[in-house]
């Protein structure tokens, strides 16, 4: 950490990044602004920031936004969960059966080249408009993640561990627990911050082509009536949502992988 | 006193594919002896102790433990690898108790008799310390006793401190042969390419050939007087003697590794 201060310091000391940082944004929103203003961007497509500022805090004062956030993350907490176990099970049997692994591989490839959106249409019609078609989608994302990083994180076990393991008395089941799971998990943990990501553009992909709630339906909602400045509030809302999960993740990742040092 | 060979192997010869790697091996370590295994580098040291171990079958021959013939892992030994095998998500002594949980003692009173141990091999203050955090000296003295707290018969002990600076290795062999003696009896099979460390610390010392196909070129018996010290052994003309007549043996095998390019 020292280190990568210095060198961030020889860039330019840390507090002054922080000014220029937000001067560049002050500058892009404040040129945004002033072209709208003056008639140079058309304020139908581009709406404006201030319009944009006002529409985020009206919603959070009106109370309007959070069902629908609430919805957006259940969903992508769900799909989360449901993916990470499915792929860790997955990933955990067809590493310890190589020879399952090696008869599905194919299709395992197969299905994870196709793109998820496509997914969105035939979830929808299976499992309606609810929050479940959006699960599914995002399982669908999150599944393969986790899947991959079990598989791998299980067949690069140093074969030392593994043999110390097994002169100091583990059995099979003992091996598993103790050794083989755990370090599958630090390859899922390592990569929490993607998985939750995708599961969350995957979730409001879903909204966005059908749903009641969610801040993917919103989205959808004030295009469908040309109201660009509620696209643009939803798009707010949601960037600031996953940043603050990612900043959530980012801290358990470090609680969890801890021992890494 | 009739000596039960605590390990023995019998004409074991061992082939990986094409490649023989020990041939007709024929030697036994007495119950309670420290044996050395010297050998140029490539020489099946660690096909030996594996073999030992059990987590290999001989492909030829016969390995015994106590007289019987084993046959999966062998659950009398401990076994030190070149690098060790520690969990880099459990603490010191979350690797030290390792053994003990995997053999159903109960969770405090592994986590006590961890710490005892800890504290044993010099590292009370790094109890808590993940494997990434200790430095190399330190992750030995773990990997040590980790081995030691299941209280094992035999110990097969693979170069385990090559990897360490001279002053914290000459340290390390000291505990060792200080935990050994104080423990009773226990059988200790200590593969090293350093002709120094094989005397200075066994009561045996068993030469390999070259590789492949190595074989058992001659035993010698060291007799010098225990316990010892370390430093000062190194300039017993005793030693010398003996390190002399050694490496007149070694220096042929490892003329000839080389003359094979390794």
């Amino acid at each position: 950490m020292p280190a990568a201060n210095k060198s961030a310091n020889k860039l330019m000391p840390g507090n002054f990044m922080v000014i220029w940082q937000i001067l560049l944004g002050v500058a892009f929103l404040g040129a945004w602004q002033a072209l709208v203003d003056a008639g140079k961007l058309d304020k139908f497509f581009f709406s404006r920031p201030s319009d944009i500022a006002a529409r985020v805090v009206q919603w959070l004062r009106t109370g309007f936004i959070w069902p629908h956030l609430a919805v957006t993350l259940e969903e992508a907490a769900l799909a989360f969960v449901l993916g990470a176990s499915a792929g860790v099970a997955l990933g955990f049997g067809l590493a310890r059966a190589p020879r399952l692994g090696a008869l599905l591989d194919p299709y395992i490839k197969v299905m994870n080249a196709l793109p998820r959106v496509v997914l969105a249409p035939i979830f929808l019609l299976w499992f309606g408009l609810g929050i479940w078609s959006k699960v599914a989608l995002g399982v669908t994302v999150v599944f393969f993640i986790v899947f991959f990083n079990t598989h791998r994180g299980v067949r690069d076990v140093d074969p030392v561990v593994v043999n110390n393991a097994r002169m100091l008395g583990a059995s099979e089941w003992q091996l598993a627990r103790h050794v083989l799971f755990p370090s599958a998990l630090t390859w899922v943990f390592s990569s929490l911050n993607i998985s939750i990501g995708f599961a969350m553009i995957a979730v409001v992909v879903g909204e966005y082509l059908g749903a009641a709630r969610g801040v993917g339906y919103l989205i959808s909602q004030a295009e469908g009536t040309f109201d660009t400045t509620g696209v643009f509030a939803g798009m707010a809302v949601l960037s600031a949502a996953v940043l603050l999960v990612g900043w959530g993740v980012g801290r358990l990742e470090r609680w969890l992988l801890r021992w890494k040092v | 006193m009739p000596s039960t060979a605590a390990l023995q192997f019998e004409n074991v010869t061992q082939r990986f594919g094409g490649y023989t790697a020990i041939e007709n091996i024929d030697f036994e370590a007495r119950a309670g002896a420290f044996v050395s295994v010297v050998g140029p580098s490539g020489c099946g040291k660690s096909t030996l102790l594996n073999l030992a171990a059990g987590l290999i079958e001989p492909g030829d021959g016969r390995v015994s433990v106590f007289g019987e013939r084993l046959s999966g892992i062998n659950r009398k030994a401990s076994y030190m690898f070149q690098q060790d095998g520690l969990l880099p998500w459990k603490t010191a002594i979350g690797n030290i108790e390792l053994g003990l949980r995997f053999r159903g003692v109960e969770a405090r009173e592994a986590a006590a008799r961890s710490r005892e141990w800890a504290a044993r091999v010099g590292l009370a203050g790094f109890a808590e310390a993940y494997p990434a955090q200790l430095s190399g000296g330190m992750r030995k003295r773990v990997a040590m006793a980790q081995s030691w707290i299941v209280d094992p018969d035999i110990l097969l002990m693979d170069e385990p401190f090559s990897a360490l600076d001279v002053h914290t290795r000459l340290r390390m062999e000291a505990e060792l042969l200080a935990l050994w003696a104080s423990s009773k009896s226990k059988t200790i099979l200590f593969v090293t390419h350093d002709l120094e460390e094989a005397i200075a610390l066994a009561d045996e010392v068993v030469v390999l050939s070259s590789g492949p196909a190595s074989r058992v070129v001659n035993r010698y018996t060291v007799e010098l007087a225990r316990p010892r010290d370390l430093i000062d052994i190194r300039t017993d003309p005793r030693f010398h003697e003996l390190y002399r007549q050694i490496w007149s043996e070694l220096r042929k095998e490892v003329l000839a590794s080389y003359a094979r390019g390794e």
